[in-house]
């Protein structure tokens, strides 16, 4: 593909992601948990009441619910058990969730577990889902296993809206090598995303890049609003000394 | 792409493709599920097999038998798993057959949580099952680093017709980090064929039979100084280690295996900036443990820390190592909850101003 030809949303992330109501599924380990606590801490900066709902029944560690200090910290509602639950890789969804779905409470985001498995759970709950104020987004990292290729990637995307038994609304471009993460892998992953956009009939939503990779990047040039990630949710030895202090760090305990 | 971006979970099982593994028996337990289903989707399209076995002691039976076949085989598993593996893991040591076993280790004992633990230690190096017989063990510290012991394990596997086990934590298996898969690789043992198989001979040479059993205790006792003679090889030629800081003055050696290494070593970066002198030494082979070593690394220091997160199992080899040279001070977490490299600091720090404290047994 020459050019990037699907219909893309230019601008802030933040206008772009406008619907009340935003899921976020995609494969394991493609930064779901991230992305939605970054956008969910962005949204109340921006003075939006906000809940993220932590609907991922897949993985044990590393889920957003492991923000839980951080999210509160900032007045942001983080739907996830709670107690021993929370430490569970039981498949608990909790009532407040289709509430939620269902009538809304400024800003919803959802983080549902990875792959065609986790949107199982999305599923159960697709009754209560309003698509009309509602995005469902799927993140893509090609650098990830099962979504090297366009092809794996539009097989993942039907999969999932099979499984979540709702119509995916767009797909957010989140190609990264964490630390080794350079311009040219973002944008190479942009056009990979954009080939799957096209296969798909999908916009582009969002690229994302880390804060020293998008210093790299002209946004005005990106056919997309560009999420600029930091990283929340770490293994416990990354990270600066001042980052490990003041947050937000992650920690499984 | 040449690097992925990979779960420890997932780096491990493309390991055992790389290395020339076609079957996998195992079951389910969180938090290494990504192996069994990395393996069952990437198994078919390399001609391989995958069975998900009715339990764990069936696995551990599945391997053997498969492994008298002379083909590669793995199984995982996470600690409770791995207990119930016991039986088959003693009958493959004394049968000499090589397989390779991944334990990605969860709080305990019992069911315990299914958060990171390194509380299999003991187990892992001690014993587990009955008889007199070893484990090779090896114990990652990244992503990386498990994708690469994880070939090497193979290797060592069939070399030494034993099974080898691949020891790691809850957060080696669930952490992502860039991988890179060598397009070629050479063995890291020279590998004569497989004479000993069980895959049927025509007649044309003496039958071969797999087995642990030796009534005659002549005969089982020869069979026990075999693999003792085994052993002894392994002691004396696969001990792997690593230091970090040791190229500048230290008065702490802090001893640290797995992703508690790369939390000390962490830790230690902030240490030196406070101008504390430590270093770290990191087992990579648990056994064989690297005593000597670990003994030279501490006559340059003037205590040693010890930093796990069980109850401290690793001091016992600690103080082998040391016959009493220096003191040992402890750091562990338990249950699940992590050590973090500001408890490590302040610990060094505490021991580097001069705390009293060391471990004591008995």
């Amino acid at each position: 593909m020459d050019a990037m030809t699907t219909p893309v949303r230019r601008g802030d992330v933040y206008e772009a992601l406008a619907a009340p109501v935003v899921i976020l599924v995609g494969h394991f380990g493609s930064g779901k948990s991230e992305i939605a606590l970054n956008l969910g801490l962005g949204f109340r900066a921006r003075g939006e009441k906000v809940s993220v709902v932590d609907l991922d029944v897949v993985k044990p560690y590393f889920r957003c619910r492991q923000a839980r200090e951080e999210l509160e910290a900032n007045g942001i509602r983080l739907v996830a058990p709670e107690g021993e639950n929370a430490h569970a890789d039981l498949p608990i969804i909790l009532p407040a969730v289709r509430h939620l779905l269902r009538h809304g409470d400024g800003k919803v985001l959802m983080d549902v577990g990875g792959d065609p498995v986790g949107a199982r759970a999305l599923g159960s709950l697709s009754d209560a889902v309003v698509m009309d104020r509602t995005e469902h987004l799927v993140v893509l990292n090609f650098f990830r296993p099962y979504t090297e290729t366009v092809g794996e990637a539009v097989e993942m995307v039907r999969a999932i809206e099979a499984a979540a038994r709702l119509p995916v609304t767009g797909l957010i471009s989140n190609t990264h090598l964490l630390s080794e993460t350079t311009p040219e892998i973002v944008l190479d992953g942009l056009e990979m995303a954009d080939e799957t956009a096209g296969r798909l009939r999908l916009p582009i939503v969002a690229a994302v890049a880390d804060e020293t990779t998008a210093r790299g990047l002209v946004e005005d040039a990106l056919p997309c609003p560009l999420l600029v990630l930091k990283r929340v949710i770490r293994p416990p030895f990354e990270g600066t000394r001042q980052q490990r202090k003041v947050g937000p760090l992650f920690v499984l305990n | 792409m040449a690097k992925k971006l990979m779960k420890g979970c997932e780096a491990i099982g493309e390991a055992a493709i790389k290395a020339g593994c076609k079957l996998f028996f195992g079951y389910p337990i969180t938090p290494q599920n990504e192996i069994p289903e990395y393996m069952a989707h990437r198994l078919p399209q390399v001609g391989g097999t995958f069975v998900q076995a009715e339990s764990e002691v069936a696995a551990s039976n599945m391997i053997y038998g498969a492994a008298g076949s002379g083909e590669r085989v793995f199984t995982s598993s996470s600690s409770p798993g791995i207990s119930l593996m016991q039986e088959g893991i003693s009958y493959i040591a004394g049968s000499e057959l090589p397989v390779v076993i991944v334990n990605i280790m969860r709080a305990g004992p019992g069911l315990g949580g299914i958060l990171p633990s390194q509380s299999d230690y003991f187990q892992a190096t001690k014993g587990g099952g009955h008889g007199d017989y070893r484990l090779l063990v090896l114990a990652p510290w990244s992503v990386q680093e498990a994708a690469d012991l994880m070939q090497d394990a193979f290797d060592l596997a069939d070399y030494y017709r034993n099974p080898v086990m691949v020891l790691g934590d809850g957060l080696i298996g669930q952490m992502m980090e860039p991988v890179e898969f060598k397009a070629e690789r050479t063995p890291c043992k020279p590998l004569p064929p497989k004479a000993w198989v069980a895959t049927g001979c025509s007649g044309d040479r003496p039958t071969n039979i797999i087995n642990s059993l030796f009534l005659d205790p002549e005969v089982l006792e020869r069979h026990n100084q075999k693999l003792k003679a085994k052993y002894d090889l392994m002691v004396r030629d696969e001990v792997r280690c690593a230091s970090y800081g040791t190229d500048r003055p230290y008065e702490v050696l802090v001893v640290a295996y797995g992703t508690v290494a790369r939390v000390c070593s962490t830790a230690l970066d902030d240490l030196r900036e406070d101008g504390v002198g430590a270093a770290l030494f990191r087992p990579i082979t648990l056994f064989p443990f690297p005593y000597a070593e670990l003994r030279a690394a501490a006559e340059n220091a003037r205590a040693v820390l010890v930093v796990e997160l069980s109850t401290g199992q690793m001091i016992e080899d600690v103080r082998l190592a040391l016959e009493g040279s220096r003191p040992i001070h402890f750091l562990g977490r338990q249950g699940g909850m992590l050590i973090s490299p500001e408890a490590v600091s302040e610990r060094v720090s505490a021991i580097s101003a001069g705390l009293p404290e060391e471990v004591r047994h008995g």
